[in-house]
C-alpha cells in the first residue's frame, strides 16, 4: 500500500516535471524563420540551382565545352552542344541545357569543371508549373557578371585568367548564343541604335493612352531591352539576392 | 528570460480579441432577443406581445448556445495551435489575417466546402447520423450550465433545473454511441476498433467521473447547479476544491467571526479539524480524479486511444471528410469546453472572485467601481451590463479557458496509454480511489459544518 | 474445497489488418500483414520492397564517382555511414593511405550524423507513443542545428557526399569548429530535457518497460546489430570489437545493459549513445591534426585496383556493411551492402507475437527501422 502511494506520487512528480519543463518553453525564442518573409542564410558551399558563371572582369563565358560534367552526372540531365570553330580550331558553345527536374545536386559536375564554370548557386526556389521548364538552357543558367562577382568571391574560387586576347571572333560566333548582358560591355553603337528606336516608340504611344503606369512601363521595357538577362530570369529571390552581392563590394 | 515577448505579446493579444469579440456577439444576440426585442415588442404592442415576449424568452438561451459553440470551437482550436506553437518553440498560424487571427475560420470554410465521401460499403443512414448524435449532446448538455455560469442571470434562469448535473451527466454519456456508430458504420477495421475502443474506455472512465462529482454533490446537498455555485460563492476557501465548506469555518473567522466562529463550524474540536483536512485532501483528489475522467470521455491526450493517429490512422473518424468530419471536430471542442465549464461550477466556484470580499471590498476604489456600474444607464435601464453577472463572466472565462490551457499542455507533454493499461487503470486504480474518496467524505462531512 | 475453473474455448474470429504501406506509423512504407484476435497480435508478416530502388544494381552501372552521390540515399539518415563503409571497402582494396585528419574529419561527421539519426528516431518514436503534440520538436530542433553544420561543411542537409574514396572532401574552417563547440555545450543541457519530459514518465514507463523483450538468443539468431542488441547485453560495438579509422584513439566505452533488453533500454541506449557522441565529437575537436583531408584524386574517371573488399561501420542502427568487387575499371563490379535495418526488421515478427496492437508501434518504433535501408 505504502509502496502503492509512494509510486503514486513519484510518477505524479514525474508528470509534473514533464509538464513544467515543456511549460518553460514558453520563454524560448521560437526557431521558426518566416520563409519567404527573410531568406535564410545559406552556407557558401550549398548545392542549390545550377549556373553558369563568366569571368567577373571580362565578361567572357567561362565554359570551354569539354563536357566533364555531362558525362560526370549520374542523372544525366546535362547536355551541351558545341561545335569546333574552323578558325581557331578549338570547341565553341553552342548551347547549354541543364535538366533540374532531373537533377539531384551532388554537385559533382561543379568539381570536376576545369574552369570553375559551373556552379552551384544559393538558389532553391525553383518551382514552376510545367516540367519543360525546368530544362534550362544557356540563356537562364548564364549568371550575370556582378552575380559570377558574388559567387566567385563567396565560395574563395581563384578567379580565371582573362582569355588570350581574341575578342572579335569570339564575339561574331557567339553573337546567337553569348549571355546579352555581355553586349553592354561590347556597346556597340549599332546595337544600342534599336533600343532607343523602341524607346522613342513608346514614348511615342504614351500621350495617346493616358496611363499613369505607363511611364514605369516604359523605363522597364527600355530596360529590358538594353539588358534582356534579368528578364529571363524573373525570380524574386535573385533579384533580392543581388542587392546582397553588391553591398560588401561597395 | 522573456526572448519571446513577442510570441506571448501576440498570443495574449489573440485571447482577448477572440474572447471580447465572442462574448459581445453573444451577449449582444441574447440582450438583442431576451431584452431589447420584449421592451420593443412591449412598448408598441402592449399586453398582445406577452405571448412572443415568452416564446423569444425561451429561445434566447438556445439560441444563444447555437451561436457560441462555433465560435467558440473556432478560437479554442486557434488558441491550442498557438499555444502549442508557443510550447514547441514554433510560431503557429501566422498567415491567415493579422497574426493569422482567421487561420481557423478559413479552414472551417475549407472543410465546409470540401466533398463529402461516404465509403463504399458503409452504412450511410448511420455513417450520417453519427456526427449528429455526436454533436447534439454537447449542445443540450451544455444548457443547464449556463444559469449556473452566469450567476443566475434572469435571461438564463428558465434553463435551470433542480437535477442540473445529473442531466449534464447524462447527456454526456451519449456521444459514446454515437462513436461506437461512426465506427461501425465506416466499413474500416480501424474505425471498428476506434469505436469499440471508445466504448470500453467510456464506460471505465464514467464511473469515476461520476463518483467524484457525486463527493462534490454530497458535499454541497443538491444537485441543482445553480445552487452549488451560490453555495461557493465568498472566496477561494468556500470552493467545493478547498473541503466544499470545510474551510468556510475558518473563512468566517478570518472574515471577522474570530474564534467564535471556527467553534461554531468545527463544533467538535480536534476531531473537526482533522475531518475538515480529510475533506480538503479528498475533494482535491476528486477534482484530479474528475479531471482525468474527463479527459478519457472527451478523448484527449493521454486518453485518445479511439482517435491514436499513430495506431488507427484517425480511429472512428478515418472515412469522415467534408461536413461530417467538422462536426466531429467541432464536438470535440465544445465537448473540452462543456468539460472545464463543469469543472468551473463544480468545482472552482463558478463565478466566484477567489479573492474574499472582506478582502476585495477593502480595496479602494472596486466597491465604488460597482455601484457606478449599477447606478449607470446600460445598467438600469437598458440592461445591458449587469455587475453580478459580469464579473461572474469574467472570472467564468478565465477559469474555463484556464482549464482548456491546461488541457493543451497536457496534450503536449505525455504520450498515450495502451488500451489495456487504460483499463487497469481506470478499473484498479481511480474506481477504489474514488470510491475511498466517497466513503472518506460521506463520514468526514458529518463531524464539520459545510455546504450541505 | 477445489474447484476447478474450466477453460472454455471460445472461438473468436480473427481479423486481418494491412497496416500499411501507407500508415502514419510504418516510418515511410513498410506492409505488415497482422492477423489480430480482438487487440492481440496473433501473427505479423512484414512485407518489404515498396522502396525498392536498385541501388546495388545503380552502383554496377555508376562509376566510382557518381555512385559516391549517390549512396547517401541507401540509409537517408545516416548518409555519412554508408559513404563511409564504401569508401573504406574501396580503400581496403586500393590500398589508398587516408590522411589522419581526414580520419579525424570523418569520425567527428559520422558522430554528428549519428547524434542526428537518434534524435530523429525520439522524435517519431514519442509520436508513434502517442505524444504527438509538444515533445517530438524539440529533437527535431537540436538535429536542424547539426544540419546546418552540415550544410555548411558538406553542402547539402541529408545527402552529403562528403566522405570519398580516399578522405573526406572538404576542409572545415575554424569558425565551423567553434559553432559545433557551442552546439556541443548546449546540446547536454537539451537531452537532460527530453529526458525530464520523457525518461520516468510512469505513461512512457508503462508503454515501454517489459515490452517487447529481446532475448539474446533471439537476437544473435536473426543477426540484430546495433542499440538494439547491445541494449539486450550483448556489447557488440564494431567501434570497439574490431577497431577501425581512429576509434581506438579515442576513450569510449561501449554500452550496454545488463538484462535482456525491452524497449526501454533501447530507449535509454540510445540516449546514452548521444551522450557518448558528445564526448567522442570532444575528443576529435581536442585531437584533430593539422595536414591534407584527400588521399586519392577525385576525378571522374576514377579507378580502383582490380580486387575484392568488405567494411563494415557501426551505423545508428547496426553494422552497416558494403562488399565490393571491382575489375580495375572505372565501375564496379559488384556491390553488396549489408543494411542494419533488413537484419533487425527481421525479429519484429518475433516480437510482437501476443501484444496488443498498441504495441506494434512501441516496438517496431523501438528497433530504429529505415525503410530504404531495408529495401535499399
Amino acid at each position: 500500500m505504502a509502496n502503492l502511494i509512494s509510486r503514486a506520487f513519484g510518477g505524479l512528480n514525474e508528470v509534473r516535471r514533464g509538464l513544467a519543463t515543456v511549460f518553460k518553453h514558453t520563454f524560448r525564442e521560437p526557431i521558426t524563420k518566416n520563409y519567404p518573409d527573410e531568406m535564410p542564410d545559406l552556407a557558401p558551399h550549398f548545392r542549390g540551382r545550377l549556373a553558369l558563371t563568366v569571368n567577373p572582369e571580362t565578361g567572357d563565358h567561362l565554359c570551354i565545352s569539354c563536357k566533364q560534367c555531362e558525362r560526370v552526372c549520374p542523372d544525366k540531365c546535362i547536355e551541351i552542344t558545341s561545335h569546333k570553330s574552323p578558325e581557331t580550331n578549338k570547341l565553341e558553345l553552342i548551347d547549354f541545357k541543364i535538366d533540374h527536374g532531373l537533377c539531384m545536386f551532388c554537385g559533382l559536375c561543379t568539381e570536376v569543371c576545369p574552369t570553375l564554370c559551373i556552379i552551384n548557386t544559393n538558389d532553391f526556389e525553383m518551382a514552376d508549373y510545367s516540367r519543360e521548364s525546368l530544362i534550362y538552357d544557356l540563356k537562364k543558367l548564364t549568371l550575370s557578371q556582378d552575380e559570377s562577382a558574388f559567387y566567385f568571391d563567396r565560395k574563395e574560387m581563384p578567379l580565371p585568367k582573362p582569355k588570350p586576347a581574341k575578342p572579335a571572333p569570339a564575339a561574331a560566333a557567339g553573337a546567337a548564343a553569348k549571355p546579352a548582358d555581355a553586349k553592354p560591355a561590347d556597346a556597340k553603337p549599332a546595337d544600342a541604335k534599336p533600343a532607343d528606336a523602341d524607346a522613342k516608340t513608346v514614348e511615342v504611344k504614351k500621350p495617346e493612352i493616358k496611363d499613369d503606369a505607363k511611364p514605369e512601363v516604359k523605363t522597364e521595357e527600355a530596360k529590358a531591352d538594353a539588358k534582356p538577362e534579368p528578364k529571363a530570369e524573373t525570380k524574386p529571390e535573385a533579384k533580392t539576392d543581388e542587392p546582397k552581392a553588391d553591398e560588401p563590394k561597395a | 528570460m522573456f526572448s519571446n515577448g513577442d510570441e506571448i505579446f501576440k498570443i495574449s493579444r489573440l485571447t482577448i480579441v477572440w474572447l471580447a469579440g465572442i462574448f459581445t456577439i453573444v451577449w449582444m444576440v441574447c440582450w438583442g432577443l431576451g431584452i431589447a426585442l420584449p421592451m420593443l415588442l412591449t412598448s408598441q404592442l402592449g399586453d398582445k406581445a406577452a405571448l412572443t415576449n415568452e416564446i423569444l424568452r425561451a429561445a434566447t438561451p438556445v439560441i444563444a448556445i447555437l451561436v457560441f459553440i462555433p465560435i467558440n470551437a473556432m478560437f479554442m482550436v486557434l488558441i491550442e495551435r498557438r499555444a502549442l506553437a508557443l510550447w514547441t518553440v514554433r510560431k503557429g498560424p501566422n498567415r491567415v489575417g493579422p497574426d493569422g487571427n482567421f487561420q481557423t475560420a478559413a479552414d472551417a470554410v475549407k472543410l465546409l466546402l470540401k466533398e463529402d465521401i461516404t465509403p463504399t460499403g458503409a452504412d450511410a443512414v448511420m455513417h450520417t447520423f453519427a456526427p449528429i448524435l455526436f454533436f447534439a449532446p454537447s449542445v443540450f448538455g451544455a444548457v443547464p450550465l449556463l444559469a449556473a455560469v452566469t450567476n443566475n442571470h434572469p435571461l438564463f434562469h428558465v434553463l435551470n433545473l433542480p437535477t442540473g448535473i445529473f442531466f449534464v451527466l447524462a447527456a454526456g454519456a451519449l456521444p459514446v454511441v454515437a462513436l461506437v456508430m461512426a465506427g461501425w458504420a465506416s466499413n474500416n477495421k480501424y474505425s471498428l476498433v476506434g469505436g469499440l475502443r471508445s466504448a470500453a474506455q467510456a464506460i471505465s472512465y464514467e464511473i469515476p467521473l461520476v463518483l467524484s462529482l457525486i463527493t462534490v454533490c454530497l458535499m454541497a446537498g443538491t444537485l441543482d447547479l445553480v445552487k452549488i455555485t451560490e453555495q461557493q460563492a465568498g472566496g477561494i476557501l468556500n470552493w467545493n476544491l478547498l473541503g466544499g465548506g470545510a474551510l468556510t469555518g475558518l473563512n468566517n473567522a478570518l472574515a471577522g467571526g474570530g474564534a467564535k466562529a471556527l467553534a461554531t463550524s468545527y463544533f467538535m474540536g480536534p476531531i473537526s479539524y482533522v475531518c475538515a483536512g480529510l475533506l480538503v485532501i479528498s475533494l482535491i483528489i476528486s477534482f484530479w480524479l474528475y479531471l482525468t475522467g474527463a479527459c478519457a470521455e472527451i478523448n484527449r491526450i493521454p486518453f485518445d486511444l479511439p482517435e491514436a493517429e499513430s495506431e488507427l490512422v484517425s480511429g472512428y473518424n478515418t472515412e469522415y471528410s467534408g461536413m461530417k468530419f467538422a462536426i466531429f471536430f467541432l464536438a470535440e471542442f465544445t465537448n473540452l469546453f462543456v468539460v472545464s465549464s463543469i469543472t468551473t461550477v463544480m468545482f472552482l466556484g463558478g463565478g466566484d472572485n477567489p479573492i474574499p470580499p472582506y478582502i476585495l471590498n477593502n480595496i479602494p476604489g472596486i466597491p465604488q467601481m460597482v455601484a457606478a456600474i449599477r447606478d449607470s444607464y446600460f445598467c438600469s435601464t437598458l440592461h445591458i451590463i449587469n455587475p453580478e453577472t459580469f464579473f461572474a463572466t469574467l472570472w467564468v472565462i478565465a477559469k474555463v479557458y484556464g482549464l482548456v490551457i491546461f488541457a493543451v499542455l497536457i496534450r503536449g507533454t505525455l504520450p498515450r496509454f495502451r488500451i489495456d493499461q487504460l483499463m487497469a487503470f481506470g478499473w484498479k486504480r481511480l474506481i477504489p480511489l474514488s470510491l475511498i474518496v466517497f466513503i472518506i467524505v460521506v463520514f468526514a462531512r458529518e463531524f464539520v459544518i459545510c455546504h450541505g | 474445497m477445489a474447484t476447478e475453473i474450466q477453460e472454455i474455448d471460445l472461438k473468436t474470429d480473427e481479423m486481418i489488418i494491412n497496416m500499411g504501406p501507407q500508415h502514419p506509423a510504418t516510418h515511410g512504407v513498410l506492409r505488415l500483414l497482422l492477423t489480430l484476435d480482438g487487440e492481440t497480435v496473433k501473427h505479423t508478416e512484414p512485407v518489404l520492397g515498396h522502396l525498392h530502388r536498385g541501388q546495388e544494381w545503380q552502383g554496377q552501372n555508376r562509376t566510382w564517382f557518381q555512385y559516391q552521390a549517390l549512396i547517401d540515399r541507401v540509409d537517408y539518415l545516416s548518409g555519412m555511414f554508408t559513404s563511409w563503409a564504401m569508401a573504406r571497402a574501396c580503400e581496403e582494396i586500393d590500398g589508398t593511405v587516408v590522411p589522419p585528419r581526414a580520419e579525424y574529419l570523418r569520425v567527428m561527421v559520422s558522430e554528428m550524423n549519428r547524434i542526428t539519426s537518434h534524435l530523429l528516431w525520439l522524435g517519431t518514436y514519442l509520436i508513434d507513443l502517442g505524444a504527438m503534440f509538444g515533445f517530438p520538436f524539440y529533437p527535431f530542433r537540436e538535429r536542424e542545428k547539426l544540419f546546418d553544420l552540415f550544410e555548411e561543411i558538406a553542402g547539402q542537409r541529408m545527402m552529403f557526399n562528403y566522405i570519398r574514396i580516399g578522405g573526406v572532401v572538404r576542409d572545415p574552417k575554424p569558425e565551423w569548429l567553434d559553432k559545433l563547440k557551442r552546439f556541443l555545450d548546449e546540446f547536454p543541457d537539451r537531452i537532460d530535457e527530453y529526458e525530464t519530459i520523457v525518461t520516468q514518465n510512469p505513461i512512457f514507463l508503462k508503454r515501454t518497460k517489459d515490452v517487447g523483450i529481446l532475448t539474446q538468443a533471439v537476437a544473435k539468431d536473426y543477426g540484430v546489430t546495433g542499440p538494439c542488441i547491445r541494449s539486450s547485453g550483448i556489447p557488440l560495438d564494431l567501434r570497439r570489437t574490431k577497431p577501425y579509422s581512429v576509434y581506438p584513439e579515442l576513450k569510449f566505452d561501449v554500452i550496454t545493459f545488463d538484462k535482456e533488453g525491452d524497449t526501454w533500454d533501447r530507449y535509454m541506449a540510445r540516449i546514452l549513445e548521444m551522450r557518448q557522441s558528445i564526448e567522442i565529437i570532444r575528443q576529435c575537436i581536442d585531437k584533430l591534426p593539422s595536414g591534407d583531408i584527400m588521399g586519392k584524386k577525385q576525378m571522374a574517371g576514377m579507378r580502383i585496383k582490380a580486387g575484392e573488399g568488405f567494411s563494415a561501420v557501426e551505423s545508428p542502427r547496426g553494422i552497416l556493411g558494403c562488399y565490393v568487387i571491382s575489375g580495375g575499371g572505372e565501375k564496379a563490379l559488384r556491390f553488396r551492402w549489408r543494411n542494419p535495418s533488413f537484419c533487425n526488421l527481421a525479429i519484429l515478427p518475433e516480437l510482437l507475437k501476443g501484444c496488443p496492437l498498441s504495441d506494434i508501434m512501441a516496438i517496431f518504433g523501438s528497433i530504429d527501422v529505415i525503410l530504404p535501408d531495408v529495401d535499399r
